[in-house]
């Protein structure tokens, strides 16, 4: 069996590093705050002098909250047809940076709030040339099943 | 500052008009708001308008370019606002500038929408440096999946069940059923609530709103023309922009900081309520009457709290108890709200003054909020915008 070929579904947003999977992003080196995309400039109203830096973040955080996308989104949401509903989290990771993501989980209703959860890149659908279309998920770190 | 009323107000009903376009359903607003006020066309000074975001404008929000073409053209300024879901409320929030500062006496203020089919896109963009874009194109995490997770959060924290929320949309269509002007007119049980389709873990589709056309026109004036022309004005007390803080917590785009203090919540919503709250000099208590954005039941559980109406885990024994209709402590939405009216985006800052009015010259019928004298409407918009007036009679 052959590997299907990978791409990210955009670039320049998460990599698989050497430590493993990261979000890309910035922090500001006055007043440390994290930015997830990178940001150009500091949005912290009370920061003195913006000085910005590419961070990388992950993989460790825990699951503020998360929703199930019941019905097929609308574009440019891409999906594979026929369409599975997936959930969505709002993850708290480590380094104080609060993301959505996409959820890494077989069963839907076992997702529980405030469990820990690890980053993991993975396809989300496959594209018109067979490729698998890849994202940043986050992964419940102990199955919360039982 | 002038003192500024509201002298009429107007609406076309919400629903889906295939065969109307946004201008005609504004001029039946506006000639509305104009009768009410027993203003001519000509009289008027100034219009804020609303940008639609999906209908007329020219493609470039013109709306209120729009509105003054078809009236007539009297060469008389145009303001068209854009702030998202907000825009209604900005153009209203422009509206009261206008006549406050003395810069006119007489000014219109028009919202209308048209709305494509089915579930929006929050992003106008398909560039990869718009954070709302990046948000669908790479996690898929549409409007109802936004407000399920953080009403998934509330669950958690407060122990609000499927039943608490689905009384919330039961109570809307209680008070909305007799809206001529709503586009949703039934009662629902709980269990009819809990049956529609799952739209978004834990959302039904009975507890969030969908989208319609509609549009809404006010005409606002100076307190010496008020005077000449009605015995019972109603006032505008306060109206507020406000956009959000960099560190409320709020999920937009693809992050953000977590909140070191406070709780996560729509701050640019919390800060205009309170500024107007305060240039109003009412206290939360003193709110006869409120005409939120509920787009979702979890913004009438979260909204009272966040803004000090109600004690914080007390929203859900409010709407159990009676309490926010229209004859209850905490009148929530007697206009039925956006869960029976659908949501004509740009047009709901307006569509909320019409009501509020409305309820303060007790015109509202079986809605009617007993004695109501001091009321607030409220929007919220992307990009972290939202409004809020405060009006008295």
């Amino acid at each position: 069996m052959t590997m299907h070929e990978r791409i990210p579904v955009t670039e320049g947003l998460f990599a698989e590093t050497a430590a493993g999977p990261r979000l890309l992003g910035s922090r500001c080196r006055t007043c440390s705050t994290p930015y997830f995309p990178r940001s150009l400039s500091c949005h912290n109203p009370e920061c003195g002098e913006s000085q910005m830096e590419d961070a990388d973040f992950g993989p460790r955080g825990s699951l503020w909250s998360c929703a199930i996308q019941n019905y097929p989104p609308p574009l440019p949401a891409r999906y594979e047809e026929p369409y599975t509903p997936y959930a969505v989290g709002v993850v708290d990771l480590d380094e104080g940076l609060r993301v959505v993501a996409r959820m890494s989980v077989d069963d839907l209703d076992s997702l529980q709030l405030d469990a820990e959860v690890e980053l993991t890149i993975e396809p989300i659908y496959r594209d018109e040339d067979g490729r698998e279309v890849t994202t940043w998920k986050f992964k419940p770190l102990q199955s919360t099943a039982k | 500052m002038r003192d500024v009323a509201v002298l009429g107000v107007g609406m076309h009903p919400w629903g889906k008009f295939a065969d109307r376009s946004v201008t005609q359903m504004c001029r039946v607003a506006t000639e509305a708001a104009l009768q009410d006020a027993g203003i001519e066309w000509r009289e008027v000074e100034a219009v804020a308008a609303a940008s639609s975001r999906f209908s007329g404008g020219k493609g470039w929000g013109l709306n209120g370019n729009d509105v003054v073409e078809d009236m007539g053209s009297t060469g008389i300024p145009v303001y068209n606002l854009s702030a998202g879901c907000a825009a209604g409320g900005n153009a209203f929030n422009i509206g009261w500038t206008l006549v406050a500062s003395g810069a006119h006496d007489c000014v219109l203020v028009v919202g209308g929408e048209k709305m494509p089919k089915g579930f929006i896109q929050t992003s106008g963009l398909e560039e990869e440096t718009d954070p709302e874009h990046l948000r669908q194109l790479c996690v898929g995490m549409p409007g109802p999946a936004f407000w399920a997770a953080l009403c998934r959060r509330r669950m958690q924290d407060f122990g609000t069940s499927h039943e608490d929320l689905a009384r919330i949309a039961v109570k809307a269509h209680q008070i909305g059923k007799h809206n001529t002007n709503a586009r949703f007119r039934q009662e629902f049980s709980i269990e009819d609530v809990l049956n529609s389709a799952m739209v978004s873990y834990p959302l039904h589709l009975y507890e969030i709103c969908p989208v319609s056309d509609g549009a809404a026109a006010v005409l606002i004036c100076s307190a010496d023309i008020a005077r000449k022309r009605t015995t019972r004005p109603v006032w505008v007390a306060s109206s507020s922009v406000a956009t959000a803080r960099f560190d409320d917590g709020l999920p937009r785009g693809l992050g953000t900081v977590v909140p070191q203090t406070g709780p996560t919540c729509h701050s640019e919503a919390s800060i205009a309520v309170g500024n107007a709250l305060e240039k109003a000099g009412v206290a939360p208590t003193e709110l006869d009457l409120v005409e939120l954005q509920d787009n979702t039941v979890f913004y009438e559980l979260a909204f009272p709290e966040d803004w000090g109406l109600c004690q914080p885990g007390e929203a859900e024994r409010l709407v159990e108890k009676g309490e926010t209709l229209p004859t209850g402590k905490l009148p929530i939405n007697p206009s039925g709200g956006f869960l029976c009216f659908g949501e004509a985006t740009t047009a709901m800052g307006v569509f909320q003054i019409c009501e509020l009015t409305w309820q303060l010259r007790e015109q509202a019928g079986p809605r009617q909020v007993p004695g109501a004298k001091i009321g607030l409407g409220q929007t919220l918009g992307l990009g972290g915008n939202a409004t809020a007036a405060v009006l008295k009679n």
